[in-house]
């Protein structure tokens, strides 16, 4: 008797079994997405010649697309990414079919999970809550905001002080040049002068000519060089010369009277804002 | 104008040298009444003059022109970045032969000395020169020399081109007497220097000839003397000054010194200068006494070198001058702060 061992036939089955490829390979669980997000399925070997995806009809329920497509011996292996739109189990079968045309009938079921994002019985996103307002102000505001301060601490530099300057000036306006010459001559006239004041009396006497005769954008000396040459501004200065500043014991008498006297109440002048 | 008088015969004869000096000076050149009255006030007074003025306007001609007329030696220094003390003052220099040092004495030993554009030298050599000025002596190696009486310094600077120079400060501005601002002649003015121009020829030099400038025009016969120049200068002490006179000058310089806008009042020598400056004037215009046309006409040459704005008056746009003006146009009023 003829006695055979059982390990090489047995070692022939494996390999025939390795090189027949399964006729299909279902994915170990069930992909699971949620409606709308894309979800994939990878090296999905199916038997068959080769698929591709189905056009989508209008508000279809899932939307299909094979990314690669590989052989794999006599068959297919492939990666599909499905998008659902509707929630609950679906086999993705009728949303592929056989580029050649040929039935899909031998194809295993594929099945895919698409979960709800929404609460059960809610088809339609909620009414929004309402919650507090967002702080008021972000960078924008405070950059607005500081520039608004800058502009009015601008405003409050060169108006504000000046405002004040100009009160000031205006308080001390009220004392005009006649206001101020009139005691002097007084004095003068009855011999109460004090010496040290006489200078006063002799600028002032010149400011007041100067303004009489508009000479005030002129230069001091341009302006006294003009009233010398004046009849009567000239022959006032000429008798204040020899009063004031000629050497004493120069034989030439100065009524200062009779010098003086159209100055007790001295007509207004044009620029100072008027006089007596 | 003041009545002159005649009644000084010392005075009567400065009159006729000042004329005649202002004469010679304007045969040569044109314009410039006032600087070469300033010139004179300095001499006069034994003050120096600051010329401020763009170039070309006969500065050097004119100090030259007024050094022959009065037979005064004249020396020219154009100041230089590298120029030394030792180049104005004078120096040591070893004699081989004897094995000695001997001195030899700088252009600053002369009456008149132009200084052209003092603001170029480094603060070193202008303190060098103001010193001298000051004091009228300078110290070479050991020995000290006096300066030849008289002596004036006339410097000049440029308004304009500010780069690489050394601006003079408060302090050494304030040894200049007067700071004359020169302007460009008016077009009459400018027109009669063409005409002159246009008729000076040229010179035959050996076997050449090049051609004529205005120095070789001015005339090597001097119309006055050095004693003429110092009976001037006595001349100037008789003139008289009032009580009232000295009042304004005191007011004036004070209002300075309180001025909101001014941060640098005028010092003590300003005043001293002011009262010396106005004798000097009133000579020259025929008078024995100083009248306030004096100081208003000299007040801007004397007193504005010597302030200083503030910072706020330079951010309003107020020059000195304006401030110097107001000064000067409102003496008396009351202060409005």
């Amino acid at each position: 008797m003829n006695r055979t061992s059982p390990w090489p036939a047995l070692a022939l089955c494996l390999l025939a079994s390795a090189q027949q490829p399964a006729p299909s390979s279902p994915p170990p669980t069930t992909p699971q997405e949620t409606v709308g997000m894309p979800g994939r399925i990878e090296n999905l070997i199916l038997p068959g010649t080769e698929l591709a995806a189905a056009p989508a009809p209008p508000h279809t329920r899932i939307v299909l697309r094979i990314t690669a497509a590989r052989p794999h011996g006599s068959l297919f292996r492939y990666d599909i990414e499905f998008t659902g739109f509707e929630p609950g189990a679906h086999d993705l079968r009728p949303y592929l079919r056989r580029k050649d045309g040929s039935p899909t009938t031998d194809l295993p079921a594929i099945p895919i999970q698409v979960s709800p994002v929404l609460p059960a019985n809610v088809i339609e996103p909620r009414d929004l809550q309402p919650t507090s307002l967002p702080r008021v102000g972000g960078y924008t505001t405070w950059v607005i905001l500081a520039i608004l301060a800058w502009i009015a601490g601008l405003l409050a530099i060169l108006f504000v002080g000046r405002r004040k300057a100009v009160t000031t000036a205006g308080a001390t306006a009220e004392i005009t040049l006649a206001d101020r010459l009139r005691p002097l001559v007084e004095d003068a006239m009855a011999d109460r002068l004090q010496p040290e004041r006489r200078a006063e009396l002799e600028r002032l006497l010149l400011s007041w000519w100067r303004d009489r005769l508009g000479l005030q954008q002129r230069t001091a000396a341009e302006a006294v060089a003009t009233l010398r040459n004046h009849p009567e501004a000239g022959e006032l200065l000429r008798q204040l010369d020899a009063w004031l500043h000629e050497p004493p014991g120069r034989m030439r008498t100065v009524d200062v009277n009779a010098l003086l006297r159209p100055y007790q109440a001295p007509v207004p002048t044009t620029a100072r804002g008027g006089a007596a | 104008m003041a009545q002159k008088t005649q009644e000084n015969p010392r005075t009567q004869a400065t009159i006729r040298f000042i004329q005649a000096v202002r004469q010679r000076v304007g045969t040569i050149v044109v314009g410039q009444d006032t600087v070469v009255e300033r010139l004179l006030i300095a001499l006069f007074t034994g003050g120096h003059v600051l010329l401020q003025g763009v170039p070309g306007i006969a500065k050097t001609l004119l100090a030259s022109t007024l050094s022959r007329a009065i037979d005064l030696k004249f020396a020219r220094v154009q100041f230089t970045i590298d120029l030394l003390p030792g180049d104005i003052l004078g120096s040591e220099i070893l004699d081989p032969r004897t094995n000695t040092f001997a001195v030899h004495k700088g252009p600053i030993f002369t009456n008149l000395l132009l200084a052209d554009e003092i603001n170029r030298a480094a603060p070193k050599v202008q303190g060098a020169l103001l010193e001298a000025m000051q004091e009228r002596k300078v110290t070479i190696g050991k020995e000290t020399f006096k300066l030849p009486a008289p002596f004036l310094v006339i410097a000049t600077q440029n308004p304009i081109e500010q780069a690489g120079t050394f601006e003079l400060p408060e302090a050494q501005l304030d040894r200049f007497m007067l700071c004359h601002r020169l302007g460009y002649p008016k077009p009459a003015e400018e027109k009669e220097v063409l005409r002159r121009n246009i008729h000076l020829g040229v010179r035959r030099e050996d076997k050449g000839a090049i051609a004529r400038t205005e120095f070789d025009m001015i005339d090597d016969k001097p119309v006055g003397s050095t004693e003429d120049l110092v009976s001037a200068m006595e001349a100037v002490h008789d003139v008289h000054v009032s009580e009232t006179f000295l009042d304004h000058v005191v007011q004036l310089v004070e209002k300075t010194r309180h001025h909101k806008s001014l941060a640098l009042g005028a010092s003590p020598r300003a005043g001293i200068s002011l009262i010396k400056a106005s004798r000097a004037r009133a000579l020259i215009h025929g008078r024995d006494y100083v009248v306030p046309d004096d100081l208003f006409a000299l007040a801007e040459d004397v007193v504005l070198h010597r302030i200083r704005l503030t910072y706020e008056a330079l951010a309003d746009g107020l020059t000195g001058l304006q401030v110097l003006q107001s000064l000067l146009a409102d003496v008396g009023a009351p202060e409005r702060r």
